[in-house]
């Protein structure tokens, strides 16, 4: 009771520090947020390719920070192996989309519009890719520069119809588009280059070579599964920007902790007088210590209400100006912050409660 | 020995400071039963607060020894005497020392809860203290919202909550007006002398010599 009320005795120092701590909430609540979207959306081309089979250049393990140059003496390599099928030559390339009155960079994708991988994992306005001079881009890129169906961008000098919306195509910093392989080739001026292949095992032939035999079948090459592939690529995105987010979202954890710790102890120093007149009056071992801990429990419950009240709607705001930002809360998410807060406040509590030992009853005398 | 709540037996206690040495009191010895009410008088600094805070153990005696319901105070631990101190030991001080962020009620009980009792026990019984004390209408009242004879009224109803044996009253009139001032130490006289309990007043009144069952007077550490 008394640990609330001497909150409430100074509201605007009470509502300052909800809102602040409630800001580092929502911090650590998008960062989280943004790692799961990147997390997902980055490598969900990949997983969405349900290949058996990835077939990339030698020493080259992922697509999204790594190069693979292949010909298409490959693919004829690989069409000629009585195990596989399905072969599915993609180009990867970081192109920039000329618009009316600016340009953006794509991770340009050139698949065979006849092969059953490579294309966009979901359209979800419009359509695939038919022909030559069409192009199908990811929905917040669209969203990002008002492109609309039907509307026509520039990749160097072809003008390409929008056919179509994708999602899953969203790599945080870059957006996924998807044109013909012809057409990717064309822009590099070598019609017989490729980034990489997928290709299926034939039902029958699933366990009778492995990865590591194929690549000793295709000179040049590295076989991955699917799995391995995806995992690699996981990997590599979580050793790229994945750091930085964790980095500020512990600092965020720190502010908290810090703008706790000081409140708390603020409290203590401006209060000290009342707490001697507990300790003279008896007060038992752990009574003013828990004081402290309802204080700073009460003072995190504020935050994480008021940061979740916060939080959704910022998350639709922020979608609005930037599309490309994207991010996935779940309850699991909630439920990991709420307990990170909480140990953050006990750590704040612990750190303020040692101010009371340097509070003495004889105080009460002075 | 019946009734005997407070003996100090030749008790000093010294402060040390910067290789100066201060008597806060000296070589004193000193009791108190049940049912009286002890005035120590003495100007500022002559030893009597020191007195009251060796008693509630608050400090520990550089020589001598305090027996505190029949028992070396010393001997307490720390948890010992933090129960004490909410069950036996009333506390009034000069300037009140109400919890200014709690109504009069909730000041009462907080004391009481000291004293384990139940949330039922502490709102029941600080009803009836604030009753006794005729402050019934103050008790949904801050301390700021208070006159000072309120506050202190209030304030010893906080010390007697707990139906303590022992009163330690420091300076209690210092802030009050004359008629106020005497009407605190009629209360504490009558908890005294009604309840058969044991209060210790400093004061360097002399105004209160009247209301006194006995005067202990203090002058530069010692009882003269």
């Amino acid at each position: 009771m008394y640990a609330i009320k001497i909150l409430f005795h100074q509201p605007y120092r009470y509502l300052l520090t909800t809102g602040g701590i409630g800001l580092c909430i929502v911090l650590i609540l998008f960062l989280l947020g943004i790692y799961r979207g990147v997390a997902d959306g980055s490598v969900e081309y990949i997983r969405q390719n349900r290949a058996d089979l990835w077939i990339m250049q030698k020493n080259t393990t992922n697509i999204l920070r790594g190069t693979s140059i292949l010909s298409t003496a490959h693919g004829y390599v690989l069409r000629d192996l009585p195990e596989l099928e399905n072969i599915s030559p993609i180009l990867l390339l970081l192109s920039t989309i000329k618009m009316e009155d600016k340009e953006a960079t794509v991770f340009l994708t050139g698949y065979d519009l006849a092969a059953p991988y490579g294309g966009p994992p979901e359209i979800i306005q419009g359509q695939s890719v038919r022909n030559d001079d069409e192009i199908v881009l990811d929905i917040s890129y669209a969203e990002k520069h008002d492109l609309e169906i039907g509307d026509t961008v520039h990749l160097n000098s072809y003008a390409l119809n929008v056919c179509g919306f994708s999602t899953g195509t969203n790599a945080f910093v870059i957006q996924y588009a998807f044109v013909s392989l012809q057409r990717a080739q064309s822009l590099i001026d070598f019609n017989n280059l490729v980034t990489c292949y997928c290709a299926d095992f034939k039902a029958d032939s699933k366990n009778l070579l492995s990865p590591r035999e194929l690549s000793d079948e295709v000179p040049g090459t590295v076989v991955y599964t699917h799995e391995k592939f995806l995992k690699n690529n996981i990997r590599e995105m979580e050793s790229g920007i994945l750091p930085l987010l964790y980095a500020i979202a512990a600092i965020g954890s720190v502010v908290l902790t810090v703008i706790l710790t000081l409140i708390l102890s603020i409290n203590i120093l401006e209060y000290r007088k009342d707490f001697a007149i507990m300790k003279a009056l008896g007060s038992p071992k752990g009574y003013l210590p828990g004081l402290i801990i309802n204080q700073s429990s009460f003072l995190v419950g504020s935050a994480i209400l008021f940061g979740l009240f916060l939080f959704f709607p910022m998350v639709k705001l922020i979608s609005k100006i930037s599309p490309e930002i994207e991010t996935i809360t779940s309850t699991g998410h909630i439920i990991t912050v709420i307990l990170v807060v909480g140990m953050m406040s006990l750590i704040s509590s612990f750190f303020s409660i040692r101010k009371l030992r340097k509070i003495y009853p004889l105080e009460v005398y002075e | 020995m019946n009734g005997l709540l407070v003996r100090a037996e030749q008790v000093s206690k010294i402060y040390n400071t910067n290789s100066h040495h201060t008597a806060g009191v000296l070589d004193i010895s000193f009791s108190a039963t049940a049912g009286e009410m002890v005035l120590l008088l003495g100007p500022s600094g002559s030893g009597k607060t020191t007195l009251l805070t060796l008693i509630a153990g608050f400090i520990q005696p550089t020589a001598g020894q305090i027996l505190l319901f029949n028992e070396d105070i010393q001997s307490y631990s720390q948890t010992k005497l933090q129960s004490i101190r909410a069950t036996k030991i009333g506390f009034v001080f000069q300037s009140f020392r109400l919890i200014e962020a709690l109504n009069v009620l909730k000041n009462i009980e907080l004391c009481l809860h000291f004293g384990g009792k139940s949330r039922e026990e502490r709102h029941r019984t600080a009803r009836q203290v604030l009753k006794n004390f005729d402050i019934e209408h103050l008790a949904d009242r801050y301390p700021g919202q208070l006159s000072q004879g309120e506050k202190q009224r209030v304030a010893i109803a906080r010390a007697v909550a707990n139906d303590a044996q022992l009163i330690l009253a420091d300076e209690p009139t210092a802030s009050l007006e004359s008629g106020q001032g005497f009407e605190i130490i009629r209360l504490l006289h009558d908890y005294a002398r009604k309840e058969n309990k044991c209060v210790l007043v400093a004061s360097h009144d002399l105004r209160l010599k009247d209301y006194a069952d006995r005067i202990v007077n203090f002058e530069n550490g010692r009882i003269v």
